[in-house]
């Protein structure tokens, strides 16, 4: 699942956003959701602002996640209409905050899926300038980015060394030496590269005061006036009927 | 020493940083269980013990825990969990990095009760679940009955966020104590630290 995100490669979508828009769409659904009313209007509201991350799936080649997620949500509105106060005492508490939870979580969740799986680093780094966030900020997100999937590969290569010698099988018995036997050659491994990344990237000046360019060409087009305007229209309403 | 932080020091940041994130995407999957979902702050500060004591001995200079704390923040944000946790984050590592340049960068004391404070930053993304307390048990009351409702919210109330940070707590000096072990037996012996 790493490796799909923020790759490198550029992603078909049909309707390309801005980066700076998926951020803000991310914040509105965001603040909206997990903001505690949930009578009257504002359920509605909440509704309506679900369909963006399902419409956003659909239209990037997404359709399964679109499905599942449209499925899941659904699923937990029926439930919140017709589970509640069907049994009593503690059962009910549980079925309300699994559903509460869900309602609240998943839209979210599938947004940040969207933006991690449709954006590509460059892009994100080059939006990032754009809104004057610090360096210092900057070039630990892209190399945190850049190591994500360095991790993963790295693991796997300790987990076949370890089947390799037969140490593989210990783990049910002795918890702290799985830890041990997985973390140890892991860090050493990510340390030396570390080295050697931040010796190539100094060579390439990103220490160097100058401004750096950027190949990715990032700008707003109609697609995110579109998808501003609906959550910026859901927001106030919901601030304004609450 | 020059005190500004250079591109080597902000690129550490980086790979720590995934690497501790690496152990948050873990602990974060235990919590699929709903008990584990409130005590998963408790197996991150543990699992979090060694990249983070490794870290340390790679940080001399003040403001790299407090990057640490903002992407943390920032990732589990663009995970789609509350925007909360990017605050906490720069707080608790804000706090963490005073303290650990309090110890002039060695104090072992100091170097604990900053991995303690700096993993409580964890707490912002579950914090909504305290705050959307109210209008959730308002549903509960109207289904439920107030008398057992009141008792419910009574239990839950402070208490428990309360036991969750003493946990975190109590977790984190067990895992600095592991990162420690951890760095003696091998780190050092490698060359690495």
């Amino acid at each position: 699942m790493k490796a799909q995100l923020f790759q490198s490669a550029s992603v078909h979508t049909q309707i390309r956003l801005d980066p700076r828009t998926k951020l803000y769409l991310l914040l509105a659904v965001n603040v909206i959701m997990l903001n505690s009313n949930t009578v009257g209007t504002s359920a509605y509201i909440k509704a309506l602002l679900a369909v963006i991350p399902f419409l956003l799936l659909l239209t990037s080649r997404r359709r399964n996640g679109a499905v599942c997620f449209a499925i899941f949500y659904l699923a937990a509105q029926c439930g919140r209409i017709f589970l509640y106060n069907q049994t009593t005492g503690v059962a009910d508490i549980i079925i309300r905050m699994l559903i509460e939870l869900m309602l609240r979580f998943v839209p979210g969740m599938t947004l940040g899926y969207y933006m991690l799986s449709t954006t590509r680093v460059g892009e994100f780094l080059a939006a990032m300038e754009r809104i004057h966030l610090t360096q210092k900020l900057t070039i630990p997100l892209s190399v945190m980015f850049r190591f994500l999937p360095t991790i993963a590969e790295e693991y796997r290569s300790i987990r076949d060394a370890m089947r390799m010698r037969g140490i593989a099988g210990i783990f049910g018995k002795n918890p702290s030496a799985a830890l041990e036997y997985r973390m140890v050659p892991l860090m050493m491994s990510i340390v030396k590269i570390g080295n050697e990344l931040s010796a190539a990237a100094l060579t390439r000046g990103l220490g160097s005061p100058v401004k750096r360019t950027n190949i990715c060409k990032i700008g707003f087009c109609v697609w995110d006036a579109v998808f501003s305007l609906m959550a910026t229209a859901s927001a106030v309403s919901y601030l304004l009927l609450t | 020493m020059n005190n500004k932080l250079n591109v080597k020091d902000l690129i550490n940041v980086g790979i720590f940083s995934a690497i501790y994130f690496v152990m948050f995407f873990i602990s974060g999957m235990t919590g699929f269980v709903p008990i584990f979902a409130v005590i998963f702050p408790a197996i991150l500060s543990i699992l979090g013990g060694i990249p983070f004591m490794l870290f340390l001995t790679k940080t001399r200079k003040f403001g790299m825990i407090t990057i640490m704390g903002i992407l943390m923040g920032i990732l589990t944000f663009l995970m789609g969990q509350s925007w909360i946790a990017i605050i906490t984050g720069f707080v608790c590592g804000l706090f963490a990095d005073w303290i650990y340049k309090a110890g002039k960068y060695a104090s072992w004391k100091h170097i604990l009760s900053s991995y303690c404070i700096f993993s409580l930053w964890v707490i912002g993304s579950m914090l909504p679940m305290w705050v959307m307390k109210d209008a959730f048990f308002a549903g509960v009351r109207a289904g439920q009955g107030a008398e057992f409702t009141d008792a419910l919210l009574a239990y839950i109330n402070s208490r428990v966020l309360l036991g969750i940070i003493v946990l975190t707590v109590l977790c984190a000096v067990a895992g600095a104590f592991l990162g420690r072990g951890i760095l003696k037996k091998h780190f050092k012996r490698a060359g690495i630290v």
